[in-house]
């Protein structure tokens, strides 16, 4: 029996306990359990202690009402009761979804982890520190073995950061802290060299940067506006396009309050296509099939919640976004007619209060360990845009709720209706989640220690 | 072996090892186990200690500290060192005549 699946039958076999006995013991049993190595006689060791627990006449409930009964007839309406929850259990739990098979943490620094990006083959990471802009920095890593990410080099510049889908350039915010992004050249990982800085009059936070599929194109975004550059030579690019933030509804509060890298900035895969979380509430899809003459298609609304994570699908049509709350809206983005909301999932944290009080983050909440994000947020579909996969990371301060990382997967049709979900959890907590591209593979960018988390999904 | 381990059944080898690993101080569940392993070379599985752990503290033998986070640990009482002591007393009584006995066959 392989270690994981005894770990988590031996955890299940405690849950079947009496409850008087776990009451008193659970705690320090499942303390054993993380100690210990599971395997198929810690499962049978479990199942024994628990069924004579329950024949044991200080714990036994519910038997009592059985009192005609001998105590071999009690132990035999016992066992058959066993293998009739066992064996279908034993069918079934394979059947679940299993859980995270590699996870390794990294130092990177010691500021929190703003921003974490993957080349398009998977194999070269970056992420970037959300400290002080004078103190942020990138690390650059081969993920190759994701078991044991390989740090390659440090160079100055925090978040935002991503790199492009070939891996051979990086863009980071510009060392300084002005909303200005900074092209490193990383063919040679070992040596960045930086290249540029693009600035384009962008006023306030850097809050979101994206290559296009092709690389040619790198999107910035700041909390006032949104820059197109041509990167197709990095060493001189060429400023294609400014874009003002879309139009702010009356009641809005004020600026968009991305802290860190909340806020997704995401090109179709056809690099036709640019969605943009614009404001509160908002998405707005940009036709960018002509960067320069770029021009909006869309605002695009949801519930009154910020969008704190966005994704195509692999065929440009749909597009999914994940509010601060944890509702999933999926748009039809591509074919006949204007945009159009297919499906609503209301969040998980919908009832929730953020902290401060209100129904949505503390704003403004700018980089830095003082900033305390609610939650984190990644989306993404799988290859075959059969599957949406959404990450939720709530923090330890989340009122009322344990700190768990949460991995949605539902099924989505063609038309965008989400259906058959799944969840698997995590015991991950402050962290910024980034899919990778594929959806397998979950890093977690710590926001409070500095650390780069790889878990790779089933 | 008969006694105050009487009722035990096949319970009594882990509270025995379990007698002796707290003899000498105590401990929480997995350094119970840890220890056990390196006395006695016998790998006792959770289950099991935790079964035995209940029956001793049940009959006064051993005694719950106050817990830590999640781990708590336990301490043999006086009853629990003289029942320890009388199954050693019983075990030694056990290899003297058996030493005896297969040195004479």
């Amino acid at each position: 029996m392989k270690p994981a699946l005894a770990d988590r039958l031996s955890r299940a076999v405690v849950g079947c306990y009496p409850r008087r006995w776990k009451q008193r013991y659970a705690a320090e049993l499942l303390d054993v359990l993380d100690q210990h190595r599971a395997r198929l006689r810690t499962v049978l060791s479990l199942a024994g202690g628990a069924m004579s627990t329950h024949l044991d006449p200080d714990y036994r409930m519910q038997l009592r009402l059985m009192p005609h009964l001998s105590r071999d007839a009690k132990l035999y309406i016992a066992i058959i009761a066993a293998i009739i929850v066992g064996v279908p259990a034993l069918v079934i739990l394979p059947m679940i979804p299993r859980a995270i098979r590699e996870s390794r943490w990294q130092p990177s620094g010691s500021d929190s982890v703003g921003a974490i990006a993957f080349s398009r083959d998977q194999r070269t990471m970056v992420s970037a520190t959300g400290g002080p802009p004078w103190e942020a920095t990138s690390t650059l890593w081969d993920v190759t073995d994701q078991a044991r990410p390989r740090r390659l080099s440090v160079f100055e510049g925090g978040s935002p950061a991503t790199i492009s889908p070939d891996g051979a350039t990086v863009a980071t915010n510009a060392f300084g802290g002005r909303a200005e992004a900074a092209l490193w050249n990383v063919t040679r990982p070992r040596h960045p060299v930086r290249l540029a800085v693009l600035s384009a009059g962008l006023s306030g936070a850097l809050w979101g940067e994206a290559f296009s599929p092709d690389g040619r194109i790198l999107a910035a975004a700041s909390t006032t506006g949104l820059v197109l550059w041509n990167v197709a030579d990095p060493a001189r690019p060429r400023l294609l396009r400014s874009l003002a933030a879309a139009p702010l509804r009356s009641d809005d509060p004020g600026p968009v309050p991305f802290g860190v890298s909340q806020g997704d900035l995401v090109f179709s895969p056809d690099g036709r296509m640019l969605a943009s979380v614009s404001g509160r509430d908002q998405v707005t899809l940009w036709n960018v099939t002509r960067p320069a003459l770029a021009t909006r298609i869309a605002t695009l609304a949801g519930p009154r919640d910020y969008f704190a994570a966005l994704a195509f699908s692999p065929g440009g049509n749909l597009l999914a976004g994940v509010t601060y709350h944890g509702s999933v809206l999926v748009f039809r983005v591509a074919g006949p007619g204007r945009p159009v909301r297919v499906t609503t999932r209301p969040g998980i944290l919908a009832s929730a209060r953020f902290p401060g009080g209100g129904d949505a983050p503390a704003s403004p909440c700018g980089p830095g360990p003082g900033c305390r994000v609610p939650a984190a947020y990644a989306a993404g579909f799988t290859p075959d845009g059969r599957a949406l996969t959404v990450v939720i990371d709530r923090p330890e301060a989340w009122p009322g709720m344990a700190a768990r990382d949460t991995v949605f997967t539902w099924q989505v049709s063609g038309s965008g209706a989400l259906s058959d979900l799944t969840t698997i959890f995590r015991d991950v907590s402050d962290a910024q989640p980034i899919l990778a591209p594929g959806d397998r593979i979950v890093a977690d960018g710590s926001l409070t220690g500095g650390e780069v988390h790889l878990w790779t999904l089933p | 072996m008969h006694g105050k381990f009487d009722g035990l059944g096949r319970f009594a080898d882990p509270s025995l090892l379990i007698l002796t690993s707290l003899s000498d101080g105590p401990k929480h569940g997995y350094a119970i186990m840890t220890d056990i392993a390196a006395f006695s070379g016998v790998s006792m599985e959770p289950g099991t200690l935790y079964g035995a752990l209940s029956r001793l503290e049940r009959r006064g033998w051993i005694r719950p500290l106050a817990a830590g986070e999640r781990r708590r640990p336990y301490e043999i009482t006086a009853a629990g060192q003289e029942v320890l002591a009388e199954q050693l007393r019983s075990m030694q009584q056990i290899v003297r005549v058996g030493r005896q006995r297969t040195a004479t066959a």
